[in-house]
């Protein structure tokens, strides 16, 4: 069952196929580059801690960080090391695992198809001993550690916390170092049953490739393997989250050299509908340059006041059953430069920007989305995770096409106010 | 073709243009090379200015400058009128940086831009050239210096953006090493400035190093995307109006080799994680042959997971997620980092200078080696799909007059034998050990 994309305007063609098993098979079509990159995803990530393992009743709890040492595990093989097969090939292997998805990824620039056995092989075939269970956590232990000095890493977690009651989103993806302690190789077992089954994951694959030897050889180390059918739904269970913010302010204390602010608006429309998830992104995406990009008033004076500088971005974030804005920097003065952002809020609620904006930003995004698709590593990222939530990464030009200025400033009105907003700060320690 | 290194260490290229297969090269004027790379897949089209500065007192000076021109220029007086031309421009990005290569600095002034058949617009390209043409040389100005609130504003930021290394420890703790080991030397300077230099800056003198950066430095221009090298060049001829007077000299990096003595810093801070990171001479200049050898000797040690840094100090004891090895090429350094506990400090050290002593007593597998050899092919092949990492390679080609190709360095590492490997790796010698620690446990290490 194999089906070609083509987007006429972007000049990208696109190959998906089916597995059997229920496997997703996506090829990218990239005459003239060197590289290929190849994807290998579950949906899998930090928030899925609680759920139904395949072929029990119950649903079962597990220690936080379990998706991501997975990960780590999974490199491992009963002779030795994934990574010393990869690098016989020369391919560049990596990996990694967010809130909704785990992901193993190579870039090669031969030996693809070799490669790709590699990578379809080890996700395949986990090997888990208490012995390799337990040398993995001082390896995590020290990632954590890592992330604990990052200021950037903090400002953002502290906020997820601050936005959330109980939803997992809350909790670092890792884990803490007390989590992974608790995590055996049956609970990774059991984890590893219920979601890397292909019927839940997805294959992209990008570069100049030929997509029916890739669909074969996906048929030819699936032969053996499950089939979709009967896979069922994974029921995965998530708490019933409280309406509004759970906290308006968090602070924390860090090395740094002056403050950092992250400001956040939770979003409350329990989203499941992947066209409608594609609108709120480009919605957001307009909302937050129109807002605050470079070309706002109020970025241009808070610019001129010292109170933001050129570490100042913003982003939304849309997922299933939870999303929101984010704008982050640096400042001298956290409480000043969120309360410009409200009043600038408020304002526009009244008096919005002219359609003439609105307009160029639109062309803005145009461009941006045009110049993702130079990198392979970026645009099967963004195509797997978009997949995820059943959205078309090549339908975005139509829909930014299609968006009005009326839906603009209803999600503007709906999304962005006082109450629905955390502002996170990591301030100087010394 | 080629002529020879000129006084500043770029190679000049007699009779107009020079072809490889990949790369066009122009000389539009004795001071000034424009590099076309013409590539059908990109749909955006790269380009970077870059003057070419030596790391000398002025450093801060020179890092100051672009951020100040980047405010606004005639016709686009501020950001708000840049943020507008932009967006109308399909969102092209537009931005400027310093970075630190050997003893000298680059001043980039970049801009991508989408190409002009993906949005059924003409004059995007053009309208690129016009608009850096602008803003490196139509700044906004006052009583003929550039306007004190942008320069005020600016230091302001500037200062900020040094002291905000110390947010990221990684980064933090190798610059550390850098400047404790360089002590002394062009190259402890900080890429960005320094606070001191900026609270006492003259802004008569900042106008006069800029004058001096546009009519006298080098400049290398890249052009990278779907183009016709004829038409890039007509454009940019037509648009650049820089007033070349004199050719500014930038003297060559100098690589330390003699006084070289192990020595031990340790800094303290409110951190969970210690940093142990340690810097080598290589005493192997970047433009001879040894070089090859060298950069397989770095991928051997800690170029990636099948490295002896990443099996020894992660995976068989543990004791980090991240250990690695990397060459500043330019400057004859070899620098390692890993993140640890500070508890396994002397362990780690222990076990980083084991995989150095054993290499140079030629403990390298075939295993290791043939791994090394195709991690690098693979990453400069795979640069030629990103259009940064193309300017950056043929950037560093203009900085040491070499003239590879992306190809022709591969083959020449593929050339390489180990006992080149093992032979470069005895004039390798430890500098300095830096570690940064937790302000908690005991004092001794």
């Amino acid at each position: 069952m194999k089906k070609v994309i083509e987007n006429k305007l972007l000049r990208e063609k696109l190959v998906h196929s089916r597995h059997r098993s229920g496997l997703d098979v996506y090829i990218m079509l990239k005459p003239g580059y060197s590289r290929q990159f190849a994807i290998y995803a579950t949906q899998y990530g930090s928030n899925d801690s609680q759920f139904v393992p395949r072929g029990r009743r119950d649903s079962i709890t597990v220690p936080d960080g379990i998706a991501h040492f997975l990960e780590h595990k999974l490199f491992e093989e009963e002779e030795g090391n994934v990574f010393a097969e990869y690098s016989k090939l020369g391919a560049q292997p990596n990996a990694f695992t967010n809130f909704n998805m785990t992901a193993y990824h190579f870039t090669s620039t031969g030996n693809f198809h070799e490669c790709l056995d590699v990578l379809l092989g080890f996700v395949g075939r986990p090997y888990f001993t208490d012995e390799n269970v337990e040398k993995e956590k001082g390896i995590i232990a020290q990632e954590i550690r890592m992330y604990e000095d990052n200021p950037y890493w903090g400002v953002y977690f502290n906020l997820l916390r601050g936005l959330y009651h109980d939803f997992p989103v809350r909790k670092d993806i890792a884990g803490t170092v007390e989590s992974i302690y608790q995590i055996d190789k049956e609970t990774l077992y059991e984890c590893y049953k219920t979601f890397y089954h292909p019927s839940n994951m997805a294959l992209i694959v990008a570069g100049d490739v030929d997509p029916d030897r890739v669909i074969r050889q996906v048929d030819e180390l699936f032969a053996d393997g499950p089939t979709g059918n009967g896979a069922g739904e994974i029921k995965r269970i998530f708490p019933e989250e409280a309406k509004g913010v759970n906290k308006n302010r968090v602070e924390e204390k860090l090395a740094v050299a002056r403050p950092i602010f992250a400001l956040g608006f939770k979003d409350e429309e329990d989203v499941q509908d992947g066209d409608r998830l594609l609108d709120k992104l480009i919605a957001n995406d307009i909302i937050l340059d129109m807002l605050m990009g470079t070309s706002s008033d109020i970025y241009d004076e808070l610019y001129e006041e010292g109170l933001i500088d050129s570490s100042f971005s913003s982003s939304y974030t849309g997922e299933r059953h939870y999303g929101y804005a984010l704008m982050t920097g640096q400042t001298k003065d956290p409480e000043k430069v969120v309360a410009a952002i409200f009043d600038e809020i408020e304002k526009r609620k009244s008096q919005p920007w002219e359609q003439e904006h609105f307009t160029r930003i639109k062309k803005k995004k145009m461009g941006e989305y045009i110049r993702l698709f130079n990198s392979l590593d970026s645009t099967s990222i963004q195509f797997v995770s978009m997949l995820f939530k059943d959205v078309r990464l090549l339908d975005y030009l139509e829909r930014l096409e299609a968006i009005t200025y009326n839906e603009i400033k209803k999600e503007f009105n709906e999304l962005y106010s006082k109450d629905s907003s955390c502002l996170s700060s990591i301030m100087p320690s010394a | 073709m080629l002529e020879g290194r000129n006084r500043y260490g770029c190679i000049v290229f007699k009779g107009g243009e020079w072809k490889l297969k990949d790369i066009v090269i122009e000389n539009l004027d004795k001071n000034t090379n424009l590099y076309v790379i013409p590539d059908k897949k990109f749909k955006t089209i790269y380009i970077s200015y870059c003057f070419h500065r030596d790391l000398d007192e002025n450093y801060t000076y020179n890092a100051l400058v672009p951020a100040v021109l980047k405010r606004g220029c005639e016709g686009y007086e501020n950001q708000k009128e840049i943020g507008k031309h932009l967006e109308e421009q399909y969102g092209a990005l537009f931005d400027v940086g310093v970075q630190k290569r050997g003893e000298r600095q680059i001043l980039r002034f970049t801009m991508d831009v989408i190409n002009e058949d993906y949005v059924g617009k003409d004059g995007l390209l053009a309208q690129a050239f016009y608009f850096l043409n602008r803003i490196i040389t139509k700044p906004v100005l006052e009583d003929s210096m550039f306007r004190e609130d942008y320069v005020d504003q600016e230091k302001e930021n500037l200062k900020n953006r040094i002291l905000a290394m110390i947010n990221d420890k990684m980064q933090y703790s190798m610059e550390r090493c850098i400047q404790e080991m360089c002590q002394g030397e062009k190259y402890a300077r900080y890429a960005l400035g320094s606070v001191d230099e900026l609270s006492s800056l003259d802004p008569e003198k900042l106008y006069e190093v800029y004058r001096d950066i546009i009519t006298g430095s080098p400049l290398d221009i890249f052009v990278v995307g779907d183009v016709d090298p004829g038409k890039v060049s007509a454009l940019i001829k037509n648009s650049l109006d820089l007033e070349r007077s004199h050719i500014k000299l930038i003297p060559e990096t100098i690589i330390k080799k003699i006084g070289i003595k192990q020595r031990e810093v340790v800094e303290r801070m409110d951190v969970s994680q210690a940093k142990l990171n340690i810097g080598f001479r290589t005493n192997v200049p970047v433009n001879q042959d040894e070089y090859f050898p060298l950069v397989l000797y770095a991928g051997i040690l800690g170029g990636g997971p099948h490295s002896k840094l990443f099996i020894n100090v992660r995976e068989k004891s543990s004791l980090a997620y991240y250990a690695f090895a990397r060459l500043e090429k330019y400057k004859g350094l070899m620098l390692i980092g890993s993140g640890i506990d500070q508890k396994d400090y002397e362990q780690a050290l222990e076990i980083i200078m084991e995989q150095i002593a054993d290499i140079e007593k030629g403990r390298i597998s075939d295993m290791e080696f043939t791994a090394s050899v195709n991690a690098i092919t693979t990453s400069l092949r795979a640069a030629k799909d990103e259009q940064g990492q193309l300017v950056d390679y043929y950037l560093g080609n203009a900085i040491t007059g070499a003239r590879h190709t992306l190809e022709d360095f591969i083959r020449e590492i593929q050339k390489v034998k180990p006992e080149a490997v093992v032979e470069v790796s005895k004039k390798v010698k430890a500098d300095t050990v830096y570690l940064l620690r937790p302000n908690e446990g005991d004092v001794e290490n």
